[in-house]
């Protein structure tokens, strides 16, 4: 027998890959870590000199980290108690409060920043609310410290269902008869969790533990509304239109990126090791236990006003968008549809939605091809490095846009490529990287499920491989490809450091570069921009409604690291 | 040290009823094994002792205690987990080590105790070895040291060896035993090999569907079943189903192979009974001699022999067409072939007579 499944179609398709993949995440990332070490061909390290002592970046640093850090750890309280209540007990609705949680990620948190900013303003909403009820006295300050804390609550709202998944599953995953043992040698409550129940959750949780971190370290779109400028990733955003004169953005790039190597090393050196699903499991018992009616209760309070308030952004920016006349009143004086009408009317708006929808029909086709065909050589060929394909196509899930799109504009500068010149050919490919784990995991899962039979069965009565794909893999894990295909396609049209960062002609604007550009220029571009993220929320609800009828319960796992 | 009692214990798990009406008494220092075949509610009765599950009904007594209500930390059982259940983040040393941490005893005590523990079970070596780094033998056997450190008043073992393979499974048994003998300790064994619980159990539970079928040693449950489920799950037994015709000086059924004589199975044995005439395989004789005879005769044809070795099996037809299966100790020597016509004699003694119960005729597989 051969090692290795290698025809002449496979081969010439893994070269093209490992092309691909050299191309548009290696070579970038390349690129930018050069350019931060080489000046006019002589090496030096000025730069990260610079990044250290300069009081500047010193403080962005520092802000970024604080800001990883406070998310982290708040997403952390919000979600161990829900993971704890929504997995340990049964009751009545359990199913619609899982989903419930995935509700407040349907909308990008910078767009979320603009509803609030109105809400939360000086004389917004809130304060005008208080000030009546007679509560306060004179308006506060919510968003104080130069917007700060406005950045980390829309950061926590938006995170926390992402926390959520990963400490629910690490939670599930924690084999009931270890609990069961600690209980048996007497130990019980909060000794039990710290002594085993966390312990043997920390994998999980450490995953999405750095999840959040670097998603909120690396937030572009959420900063830049609230005009917090002293971050990382607003100091990269704002050094792109002079790159050649201060490549100091080359060395904070190459900083997120060793960063972000750097977590997931150190959660593989001290957490990789350990295999916990060792042993097969002996008496099943589900670990969790009917709810009393009391505790329901307290379950759905608890849910219900969490999700309350993570929705707060979403309504804000539904109020913003109806408004006529919001000037000095709780609610808008005068509700108007005009903005929607201007979505389609206006031109930036009107191509911005043209735009988003080619970039993202081809990126997610894109991603489908791929993605099957990486699926395919995993489950179902024997070809040499598997593990290194697979690790190449889960990478991007570990990558911060910023620095995947700051690459590709840096290192395709002045070549046809050149995204100042037409955006378009990278605005695709980089959507479709950076979703590209979503399909290979979807189509992955659907073909591990299909028995590898089926497909014998049908070469056994003559058909070859090809045929016997179409006609029988294809239909039976059709679910997955579209569920996989339907949530590429939404993230691509609602991706936020992509667009801003590589669209830079007007004409080229995607959706959500469209909206934080209306924000600044129009003087009703508040309320204009506030459609388009309304128009952006009911088409997210609604395809992570399809890919959920077509995933079912599995939707969860497309989101865990 | 404790002995159990359990009185009118009761579980239902979504209506269905997984114990009932459970009534057993287990001495001080006994290894008593619940013995059954999966869904039985074995599993569930010793999780009830553990205290993992509450009974909806009856009571549990460890000694003079009630324990009903007494949750799992404070029961002190040491119980040994199917799957083992050893905490993966923990070394060997810390998983031993944990219920002496928990009942807060001194440094140089816990030292002391899990020393010993891991010397009983042979695991010295292995102290900071993390479990996955173990053999399924090893893993058990720091599971039961785990269990047995704490000294419990009770040590619960659940399918301790369902995991391992044969030959280790073999040896662990000894092992077992021993323990049990050296430290006196009760000992609960929930199996559903029917050979383990012959082998090793001073008394047996035999559990059906949520009831103990019937209680005895296992030279009691073997030779005298009480039901046609017990005589069917342990070992093999050929049933001979006819009508009771006399009951005066010895037990006669009239079947379709003829009156077969034997030992009333249960009480209150009347004429008209339907019953079932159980033979274990290897009490039936070839009678190769036309003129021996014996209490039980009956003719048939040889279909099948299978040799074995150390046994030789045959499974005759019957003039009725049932079949029956024998054994045959000592097979060197040619009993019978294909398509012989022969007669089977068995001893009286060792045909138990079975009210035929529409019910277990349903359940018996």
């Amino acid at each position: 027998m051969k090692r290795f499944d290698l025809n002449w179609p496979t081969l010439i398709f893994l070269v093209g890959l490992v092309g691909f993949f050299i191309l548009f995440l290696f070579y970038p990332l390349w690129y930018a870590f050069v350019q931060s070490l080489v000046v006019d061909g002589r090496f030096t390290f000025a730069f990260y000199e610079l990044m250290v002592t300069s009081p500047v970046y010193q403080e962005s640093i520092l802000n970024s980290f604080r800001l990883g850090m406070i998310t982290t750890i708040a997403t952390t309280l919000l979600s161990l108690p829900l993971a704890f209540l929504l997995v340990r007990y049964d009751f009545a609705g359990k199913g619609f409060l899982n989903g419930l949680i995935l509700v407040p990620m349907v909308l990008p948190p910078f767009v979320g920043a603009i509803g609030m900013k109105q809400m939360f303003a000086r004389f917004g909403s809130i304060n005008l609310l208080l000030l009546d009820l007679g509560l306060i006295d004179q308006p506060v300050d919510w968003f104080g410290g130069g917007g700060f804390v406005g950045v980390v609550i829309l950061e926590v709202l938006h995170l926390y269902p992402i926390m959520y998944l990963n400490v629910a599953a690490a939670l599930a995953n924690v084999d009931p008869s270890l609990e069961e043992a600690a209980r048996n040698m007497g130990s019980r409550g909060f000794r039990l969790f710290r002594t085993v129940t966390f312990p043997l959750m920390l994998p999980g949780y450490f995953a999405g533990a750095i999840i959040v971190f670097i998603w909120a370290f690396t937030d572009l779109g959420t900063p830049l509304i609230f005009n917090y400028r002293q971050v990382v990733a607003v100091e990269i955003f704002n050094s792109i239109e002079d790159i050649n004169e201060n490549p100091m953005a080359y060395a904070l790039v190459v900083f997120v990126l060793l960063l972000t190597v750097f977590f997931f090393y150190l959660s593989k050196a001290t957490l990789g090791s350990r295999r916990y699903e060792m042993i097969a499991r002996g008496y099943i018992s589900s670990g969790s236990r009917p709810a009393s009616r009391g505790m329901t209760v307290l379950i759905y309070a608890a849910m219900l006003s969490l999700t309350g308030i993570a929705l707060i952004p979403h309504m804000s920016v539904f109020l913003t968008s109806i408004a006529e006349r919001w000037f000095m009143a709780v609610l808008p004086q005068e509700t108007t549809g005009r903005f929607y009408t201007m979505v389609f009317e206006h031109p930036m708006s009107l191509s911005s939605i043209e735009m988003s929808l080619m970039l993202s029909v081809l990126s997610t086709t894109l991603d489908i091809v791929l993605g099957i065909a990486i699926a395919y050589l995993l489950t179902r060929t024997r070809i040499p490095y598997k593990g290194v394909l697979d690790a190449m196509a889960m990478l991007p899930l570990a990558l911060p846009g910023l620095v995947l799109a700051f690459g590709y504009l840096a290192g395709y500068s002045g070549t046809f490529l050149d995204a100042r010149h037409y955006p378009v050919p990278l605005l695709v490919i980089a959507y479709a990287v950076r979703r590209l784990p979503y399909m290979v995991r979807a189509a992955y899962a659907g073909f591990q499920q299909t028995s590898m039979t089926l497909e014998e069965a049908a070469q056994n009565l003559g058909a070859s491989r090809l045929r016997t794909l179409f006609q029988i893999t294809f239909p039976l894990i059709l679910a997955n490809l579209v569920a996989g295909g339907i949530l590429c396609f939404a993230f691509a049209m609602l991706e936020v450091s992509d667009s801003l960062i590589l669209a830079l002609k007007d004409e080229y604007y995607p959706i959500t570069k469209a909206i934080y550009a209306l924000m600044g220029r129009m003087a009703d571009g508040a309320y204009l921009a506030s459609a388009m993220g309304v128009f952006g929320m009911v088409l997210l609800i609604v395809s992570l409604f399809l890919a959920g009828r077509f995933l079912g319960r599995r939707m969860g796992e497309l989101f865990r690291a | 040290m404790f002995g159990i009692k359990l009185e009118n214990v009761t579980k239902r798990f979504d209506n269905v009823l997984a114990l009932d009406r459970i009534n057993l008494e287990i001495d001080a220092g006994e290894f008593f094994f619940l013995l059954g075949p999966s869904g039985c509610g074995k599993t569930t009765l010793l999780r009830i002792l553990a205290g993992f599950e509450q009974p909806e009904r009856g009571r549990v007594l460890f000694d003079a205690r009630d324990v009903t209500d007494v949750p799992p930390h404070e029961r002190n059982t040491g119980m040994v987990f199917q799957n083992y259940a050893l905490w993966p983040h923990m070394t060997v040393w810390k998983n031993v080590e944990y219920g002496l941490t928990m009942r807060n005893m001194s440094q140089h005590a816990r030292d002391q105790k899990v020393r010993r523990a891991l010397e009983m079970v042979q695991m010295s070596g292995y102290a900071e070895r993390s479990p996955n780094q173990l053999s399924g033998g090893q893993q058990q056997r720091v599971a039961l040291a785990r269990a047995l450190v704490i000294e419990p008043g009770v040590v619960l073992l659940d399918e301790p060896l369902s995991n391992l393979d044969a030959r280790l499974r073999l040896e662990m048994r000894e092992q077992l035993q021993d323990l049990q003998r050296t430290l006196g300790v009760t000992m609960i064994y929930v199996t559903h090999d029917q050979k383990e619980a012959l082998a090793m159990g001073a008394r047996i539970a035999v559990m059906q569907m949520g009831k103990v079928a019937q209680i005895g040693t296992p030279r009691d449950v073997y030779r005298q079943p009480l039901t046609r489920f017990v005589a069917d799950f342990i070992g093999e037994i050929n049933l001979i189903s006819g009508e009771i015709k006399s009951v005066e000086f010895e037990v006669v059924a009239t079947t379709d192979v003829g009156d077969i004589r034997g030992q009333a199975g249960y009480e209150g044995v009347q004429v008209g009974d339907q019953v079932l005439c159980a033979i274990r395989p290897e009490t039936i004789d070839f009678l190769s001699d036309e003129n021996k005879t014996t209490d039980n005769v009956i003719l048939g044809r040889v279909r099948r022999a299978i040799y074995l070795g150390e046994v030789e099996q045959f499974f005759v037809e019957l003039a009725s067409g049932d079949q029956v299966k024998l054994i045959q100790y000592g097979a060197t020597m040619q009993h019978a072939q294909p398509g012989d016509e022969v007669r089977l004699g068995f001893s009286q003694q060792q045909v138990v007579v079975l009210r035929d119960e529409a019910e277990d005729r349903d359940e018996a597989v």
